[in-house]
């Protein structure tokens, strides 16, 4: 499958071949580092640092030969079972990576992600009416737990919702009549016998097909997808609408949720995100960039206008500032997976809520408080604006969310402790420790520690996801992409 | 094809904090009060009001900023539409609104001209706005120039108007909106402050006026006669 062309390493699974970003394991503290670059050649990971003599060319791994902008990670997802991974980037691509199987040979090399299809999802579109692009940047992938050989994807963009199936075929049909095996058609007075064509084995191929495209049902940007636990049914959400579909009707959708006022002037909030219950098949919660979430029963009303229930926490007013709404805005919010909690993400802090006390979340972590006096900078450089994405662990004992400068943040919700790493090439070695990350706030600034004004705002890791069930996690950073698992004993 | 990124003035970083550094010197030594500068009154008053102006002028530079042909974030624009809204009401609690010409005697004003008025930074740098037509009868025959956004702006854009819409009223603009476009807000709902970010099928020419004190801008956009038609003959 793959090959180097020069300093690239190519893909032939697709036409053209595709060129891959930089893909890298490592571990999470207090365990084993395991780094395996992407090698034709699978080589031998006892080995300390990498010789010559491997085909390892770190050349692949530096993001500005080939890397456009268009390369940048807009989304990641591990499907239901963790066997699939999929991202999508701002050039509409979707590249789903898969888990090989573990091989007893090898155990320390377990079940390491390859890539298993590349394809194009969304192109970008002009909208002729209003002069406009549309992006064709891939904002959310969601799957489809699986319910046969092939697989199924939810990808979206600022406006289309696409249905995709991934299969493999690895047979063909040989022994045409009307062709030969080149493809091309045979004189017909020139057959003299009938034969019946046979499966016969070939390289694996693995192809992606839109099978359901949803479109022409949101007037604003899409910021989330959501698939129901009925597996029947998906919500899109845009600024001001919650949409629910069928999976197997395209040309309707059912408006559930609509703050739009008729009068814009009167618009002050908007919604950010939205998800479904992942038990409930009749509840979903939406979060707005005022700060706060409704939870709402579909089986209330057509139009889920009231919410069942309000989650907000009233402002410090001790720590009023011109950028109080800004950073009160929710960029993301996550039903944990017993069904029990709600995660928020604003700008600076992550929440939990439990489902049962509206007024006041459960707990309240601090992400990155040191930018709370910089924020008129932030503002000022629109970073204000980020949106960053948290994500639970499988038995939702620990969270997760991205920061600035590739650090990323994770927390344990029982012993309370939380962890700053980093998701850089150079920090991360064979067979090394991921070393947390400190950063301080004034005063003397201890050895390894960055300071604040050191921090890159250009590298941000806005996307994670975790494996269900493992301690796997995916972590985009811009156009690379981390994963990381603990170590086996 | 290449995806349109919004590029991130890293340089902007150290000017601003040099702007707002009496704010954020005190900031520095109360860390884990969090607060932009509220803490001591007397000092942090100069410095808030410092910030509030640089604010200011970053929201309507913001507001105004625009990418050709890409669409504008619902979100974004809410949130500093809402920040401006905040700041303005600060502004007229803390008595500035009282030192403001009214808006109407700057229509009367014969030498009324864009450098009279902006104390916005990102407006008085003035980012080549396009030429405008004189096209209604408002006895002005001044150009209005400092529009920055042009029609191609994203229909989902805030409009404002100044209280000078009440001059503009008997002009029947009901044939340019959509149900899909937001329309003008109320007139005087943002008064003193105006900032106006129309559809791409809207236009009104608006004369300037200027705050002494706060900053005020108000964006005057081109009509594109093909547009114009061709919503008229999708609406019809």
């Amino acid at each position: 499958r793959w090959h180097w062309e020069g300093e690239n390493l190519a893909c032939l699974n697709s036409n053209p071949p595709e060129q891959i970003y930089g893909v890298r394991y490592c571990s999470m503290t207090g365990w084993e580092q395991v780094c395996r670059f992407l090698d034709p050649e699978p080589a031998d990971l006892s080995m300390e640092e990498e010789s010559d003599t491997r085909k390892i060319n770190n050349s692949f791994l530096r993001d500005h030969n080939y890397a456009t902008e268009a390369d940048i990670i807009s989304t990641v997802e591990f499907n239901s079972s963790g066997e699939l991974l999929a991202t999508g980037d701002k050039g509409g691509r979707v590249v789903v990576f898969q888990r090989e199987q573990e091989s007893k040979s090898q155990p320390q090399r377990r079940g390491e992600y390859n890539v298993y299809s590349t394809f194009q999802s969304h192109e970008p579109e002009f909208d002729y009416l209003k002069s406009l692009e549309i992006e064709e940047k891939i904002n959310k992938i969601k799957w489809l737990p699986q319910q046969n050989a092939a697989y199924f994807l939810l990808s979206t963009n600022d406006k289309t919702v696409k249905l995709w199936k991934i299969s493999e075929r690895d047979k063909r049909p040989e022994g045409y009549n009307l062709k030969d095996e080149d493809g091309r058609i045979r004189d017909p007075s020139t057959i003299t016998s009938l034969r019946v064509p046979v499966l016969q084995p070939m390289d694996l191929m693995v192809e992606a097909t839109a099978r359901r495209v949803f479109s022409n049902a949101h007037t604003y940007h899409i910021n989330s997808i959501s698939v129901n636990s009925d597996l029947q049914t998906f919500i899109s959400t845009d600024d001001l609408r919650v949409n629910l579909w069928n999976l197997e009707i395209t040309d309707r959708s059912f408006n559930i949720v609509d703050i739009k006022p008729a009068n814009m002037e009167e618009l002050t909030e908007v919604i950010t995100s939205a998800e479904f219950h992942p038990q409930q098949c009749h509840t979903f919660a939406y979060s707005s960039s005022k700060g706060s979430i409704r939870l709402c029963d579909m089986r209330q009303a057509a139009l889920c206008d009231k919410h069942c229930k309000y989650f907000e926490e009233p402002e410090d007013p001790s720590t009023r500032s011109f950028f109080s709404e800004i950073i009160s805005s929710i960029s993301d919010v996550k039903f944990s997976h017993n069904g029990r909690y709600l995660m928020t993400r604003d700008y600076l802090t992550v929440k939990v809520w439990d489902l049962q006390m509206e007024n006041k979340p459960l707990e309240t972590y601090q992400v990155h408080d040191y930018l709370r006096g910089k924020l008129c900078s932030l503002y000022e450089n629109d970073c204000i604006f980020d949106k960053f994405e948290c994500v639970w662990n499988g038995s939702d004992s620990v969270i997760m969310t991205g920061s600035y400068n590739n650090f990323f943040r994770m927390f344990d919700r029982n012993t309370k402790r939380d962890v700053t790493l980093e998701a850089s090439r150079e920090n991360s070695k064979p067979r090394a420790i991921l070393k947390p990350r400190k950063v301080c706030v004034g005063g003397k600034r201890r050895k390894d520690e960055i300071s604040v004004d050191s921090l890159d705002f250009s590298k941000k890791i806005l996307h994670t996801t975790w494996h269900p069930h493992e301690n796997i996690i995916a972590v985009a950073a811009t156009n690379n992409l981390y994963i990381f698992q603990d170590k086996v004993n | 094809m290449l995806g349109r990124g919004v590029k991130r003035k890293w340089s902007c970083l150290e000017e601003a904090e040099v702007v707002s550094e009496a704010a954020e010197d005190k900031q520095q030594h109360e860390d884990e009060d969090g607060q932009d500068g509220l803490l001591d009154p007397s000092r942090s008053d100069m410095s808030r009001l410092q910030q509030r102006q640089l604010v200011l002028g970053l929201c309507l530079e913001k507001l105004q900023r625009y990418q050709a042909g890409v669409e504008l974030s619902l979100r974004r624009s809410v949130l500093l539409i809402n920040t401006l809204r905040q700041i303005q009401e600060e502004m007229r609690s803390d008595g500035v609104g009282s030192c403001d010409v009214h808006p109407d005697s700057c229509l009367l004003r014969d030498d009324f001209r864009e450098d009279v008025t902006v104390t916005c930074p990102g407006c008085s740098e003035g980012e080549s706005p396009p030429e405008l037509p004189s096209q209604e009868a408002n006895g002005s025959d001044q150009q209005k120039p400092p529009a920055a956004v042009s029609d191609a702006v994203n229909a989902m854009g805030y409009l404002g108007d100044l209280a000078l819409d009440d001059i503009f009223e008997d002009i029947d603009t009901s044939m340019y909106e959509t149900s899909d476009l937001p329309s003008a807000w109320a007139s005087g709902s943002l008064w003193p402050l105006s900032v106006s970010l129309w559809p791409d099928e809207d236009v009104k020419l608006r004369p300037q006026s200027h705050s002494t004190a706060g900053s005020l801008q108000s964006c005057l956009m081109d009509l594109n006669e093909l547009d114009h038609i061709m919503e008229i003959l999708v609406k019809s």
